[in-house]
């Protein structure tokens, strides 16, 4: 009989324990700084913590949606300057906004489906294939367009960077509006779509979905696109914002542990089949109150990577001792 | 049995979510006896072993151990005091030796490979039982490993050995092998429980026997007060005593074209050279031992498997097919009904009515953007009525429904797919006496509405109540092929066999 302890609300789904204790947590903390730090209960500064959170939120849709299906995307913030990259110089050379968008779109949609037919036709691990694309595409994109460089500067006077990085609605920053409207497609994909109840049932059980006809490869080509996309934009964001493309955010490798981090701290467990919008919410709550709480007391990187490594283990050892496993419950690749 | 208990349940209770697995059961187990639990699944046999076992806290009750109230907090406390379960899925880690199975757990922070090869072998020798402890468990027969868990609780100087299902996996001689290992060990006063489906081994080999419904203990006595209309009795209680044997098989339409055909289909080393057909309207049965290369045919029809460069040619419907991924062939309407629904049969995190959601969803969802949730719960609700499903609530996940219950949830997220041919592996496998007969009436309306029926199953009785023909699969190819008429247990079982 297939019945565990207290992971289960009576008779009913499992409630998701560490998303509640999350919550908990970003709210004391919260309530903390606004007593304690000058200046960070302030309307000003909330704008900021919603506009600089906007591009990890959009990378966290892509890798929630990933994660959901089971797989994992280590070549999300390679394929974030990549796409950065080629729109930025297509914008460079004289193209306009739009077409120039189409083509990033395009090109990242590319690399979106190189990474599914890797992952659902040539069956390599996940974890490998995004991997290996990774490095590929950075090291193509250095090599051919910067010819070694890893710092491409936009023009801040070209009028699609001055749309990305400015306000699309007065008083609504358009990094906001693009996040929210990653979070409404992430919540559409998933909830709605005919191919989000094939990433849930992929993520729950894959055997299963396979040999249920499932269009398990169909539906993995849809994942990595979508998560590709996201990464771009999550770039366009990022790139209007700070005038530059860098590509030291993707050998310094921190950005894409913080979005693993914000994924599974909002309670979407590596394992797959369960979470939603809401978890990528409450994860990126966490981690930017902590982050703008934490600069704010001039707390130095350093410090900030550490503090955020002891968040982890603690939510992980939290999650253990909330939902305790067995023999019966235990799954591979569980968190 | 003149001494004292050595285990003593006192109105233990286990709930599960509100769920009593086991209420107020009495047991009692005397040292050196061989306690048989009989029941169906669902009755509570497995709960009461894990109480006794420690892996799982009682709700409300006592456990006693020599007479002494106990908390057993782990399975470690369990062995400490002398309490070993043998399980169903042997618990072996594959790629450790026999002997270093045998002391996993005990280790000290170094030890001589020679010495705990010698204690392993000791054992095993004193067991009359030929292993090399030196072997990885992962390459022993699932009878060896069973009986290297033995070994593995004798070396622990288990007092108490509690046996889940130890015969359902094992031939006839392996079985008679481990009842005399029983025995020998009931000598030397170790006490033991085993859980039996098989209701003949309970009233032979048992000293006494317990029959669980429901929860409930219904009764124990000593094994030469039962016969098996008694235990039946006991275990399904007045009302469901087994529908009788239908009559002959349907006469086959003279011009009837096979649904499928199958021919000279390799695959690896398990499939080799399997032909049949599969005429619509018809419940092939195939009957085989396990490993017989069934499960992996079936596999390879829907694409999921891919058979051998040149390995053979299938026909649906007189056009042949070849199959990359079971969606493909699901979309032809071929479907599989999985041996093992908590493996890759239905999804956990998902509720009776999603799961038959998807079913419809994979072969009626093509092309579509959104999925139609509300017209896919109905129909899901629908089947829900019409295989009558019990959930508890809507949303309840289907890892708390019951076995029956779960097993019409898998096979009504096949049926709602339409399919022309449909491959049942094993459809009552872990399921209760009750939802046997209903899911067997399934299958039988299911071919009588003119679809292709492939029936696995390694249970006898089963193949021979539904099939309308026979085939016998031996080390991967059809050995024979009986009409419902010719088909009788000896001849089935003399041709998987020989």
């Amino acid at each position: 009989m297939a019945i565990g302890f207290a992971t289960k609300d009576r008779g009913g789904r499992r409630r998701n324990l560490l998303e509640l204790v999350v919550m908990a947590v970003t709210a004391a903390l919260f309530v903390l700084f606004a007593i304690g730090i000058e200046g960070f209960a302030t309307p000003g500064n909330l704008g900021v913590v919603l506009s600089n959170s906007a591009s990890l939120v959009i990378l966290s849709c892509g890798m929630a949606v990933v994660i959901v299906s089971r797989g994992l995307e280590l070549a999300l913030i390679a394929e974030m300057v990549a796409g950065a990259t080629t729109f930025s110089i297509l914008i460079n050379a004289g193209v306009g906004g739009p077409e120039a968008l189409l083509l990033a779109v395009g090109a990242m949609a590319l690399v979106g489906c190189a990474n599914a037919w890797l992952i659902a036709y040539v069956e390599i691990p996940a974890m490998l294939a995004t991997l290996a694309s990774a490095m590929f595409v950075t090291g193509l994109v250095r090599y051919a367009v910067l010819g070694g460089e890893f710092l491409l500067l936009l023009p801040k006077s070209n009028p699609a960077v001055v749309l990305l990085s400015g306000d699309i609605l007065p008083g609504v920053p358009a990094p906001v509006a693009l996040m929210v409207a990653a979070l409404v497609a992430t919540g559409f994909l998933l909830r709605y779509s005919a191919a989000g109840r094939t990433i849930y049932a992929m993520g729950d059980n894959f055997q299963a979905a396979r040999l249920g006809g499932l269009p398990v490869r169909t539906t993995t080509i849809v994942v990595y696109v979508f998560a590709a996309l996201m990464a771009l934009f999550a770039g366009l964001v990022t790139a209007a914002a700070s005038g530059t493309v860098d590509f030291r955010t993707v050998t310094n490798g921190s950005l894409l542990f913080e979005v693993i981090l914000v994924v599974v701290l909002g309670g979407i467990p590596l394992r797959g089949g369960r979470g939603g919008v809401r978890n990528i919410i409450v994860g990126v709550a966490l981690i930017a109150v902590l982050r703008n709480g934490m600069t704010l007391m001039n707390v130095t990187t350093q410090m900030q990577d550490v503090i955020k490594g002891f968040v982890l283990i603690i939510a992980i050892v939290l999650d253990n001792y909330l939902n305790p496993r067995d023999t019966e419950t235990d799954t591979a690749g569980d968190l | 049995m003149t001494s004292e208990p050595i285990i003593g349940l006192e109105k233990a209770t286990k709930t599960y979510g509100g769920i009593a697995a086991l209420s107020a059961a009495d047991f009692t187990l005397y040292p050196g006896e061989i306690h048989a639990l009989v029941g169906e699944n669902g009755a509570g046999k497995s709960t009461l072993c894990k109480l006794i076992a420690g892996v799982v806290a009682p709700s409300e009750g006592r456990l006693r151990i020599d007479g002494e109230v106990v908390g057993l907090a782990t399975p470690k406390d369990a062995t400490r005091r002398g309490i070993s379960m043998v399980y169903q899925e042997t618990s072996l880690v594959p790629q450790l030796t026999v002997a270093q199975n045998m002391v996993l757990g005990r280790e000290r922070p170094f030890n001589s490979v020679r010495k705990v090869r010698n204690a392993a072998r000791q054992v095993l020798q004193r067991l009359n039982f030929k292993v090399d402890p030196s072997q990885l468990a992962g390459s022993l027969s699932t009878a060896k490993r069973q009986m290297v868990e033995i070994a593995r609780a004798v070396l622990n100087e288990a007092r108490v050995i509690i046996l889940d299902e130890p015969t359902a996996a094992l031939t006839p001689e392996e079985t008679d092998h481990l009842f005399d290992l029983m025995k020998t060990l009931q000598r030397n006063g170790v006490a033991m429980i085993f859980i039996s489906h098989a209701l003949e081994e309970a009233l032979t080999h048992a000293d006494r026997i317990s029959v669980l419904r429901n929860g409930r203990l219904m009764v124990t006595g000593p094994a030469v007060d039962f016969d098996r209309e008694r235990l039946i009795h006991h275990m399904i209680g007045e009302e469901l005593l087994e529908t009788e044997r239908p009559a002959a098989a349907r006469p086959r339409t003279a011009a009837a074209l096979p649904v499928l055909q199958v021919e000279n289909v390799r695959m690896g080393a398990m499939v080799n050279n399997m032909s049949f057909s599969v005429f619509p309207g018809e419940i092939t049965g195939i009957a085989g031992l396990i490993g017989s290369g069934r499960s992996e045919v079936a596999k390879v029809i829907l694409g999921h498997t891919k058979r051998n460069f040149g390995g053979g040619r299938i026909w649906l419907d007189g056009r042949e097919v070849r199959y990359n991924l079971p969606a493909q062939a699901v979309r032809d309407g071929i479907a599989y009904v999985s041996e093992d629904r908590k493996l890759d049969g239905f999804f956990e995190t998902m509720s009776a009515r999603e799961n038959i959601g998807l079913g419809w969803l994979a072969k009626f969802g093509r092309g579509r953007i959104l999925a139609p949730l509300r017209r896919m719960r109905r129909l899901a609700g629908q089947w829900e009525d019409r295989l009558s499903i019990r959930s508890i609530g809507a949303d309840q996940s289907v890892l708390y429904l019951s076995g029956g219950n779960q097993q019409k949830v898998v096979i009504a997220k096949s049926l709602v797919q339409e399919p022309r041919l449909v491959i049942f592996d094993e459809p009552t496998r872990g399921v209760d006496v009750g939802a046997i007969a209903e899911i067997r009436q399934i299958v039988r309306d299911f071919a009588a509405g003119g679809a292709g029926v492939i029936l696995i199953s390694s249970y006898l009785p089963e193949i021979l109540d539904l099939s309308d023909r026979v085939l016998v699969a031996k080390s991967g190819t059809i050995v024979a092929d009986f009409p419902r008429e010719e088909a009788t247990a000896a001849k089935i079982l003399h041709a998987a066999i020989h």
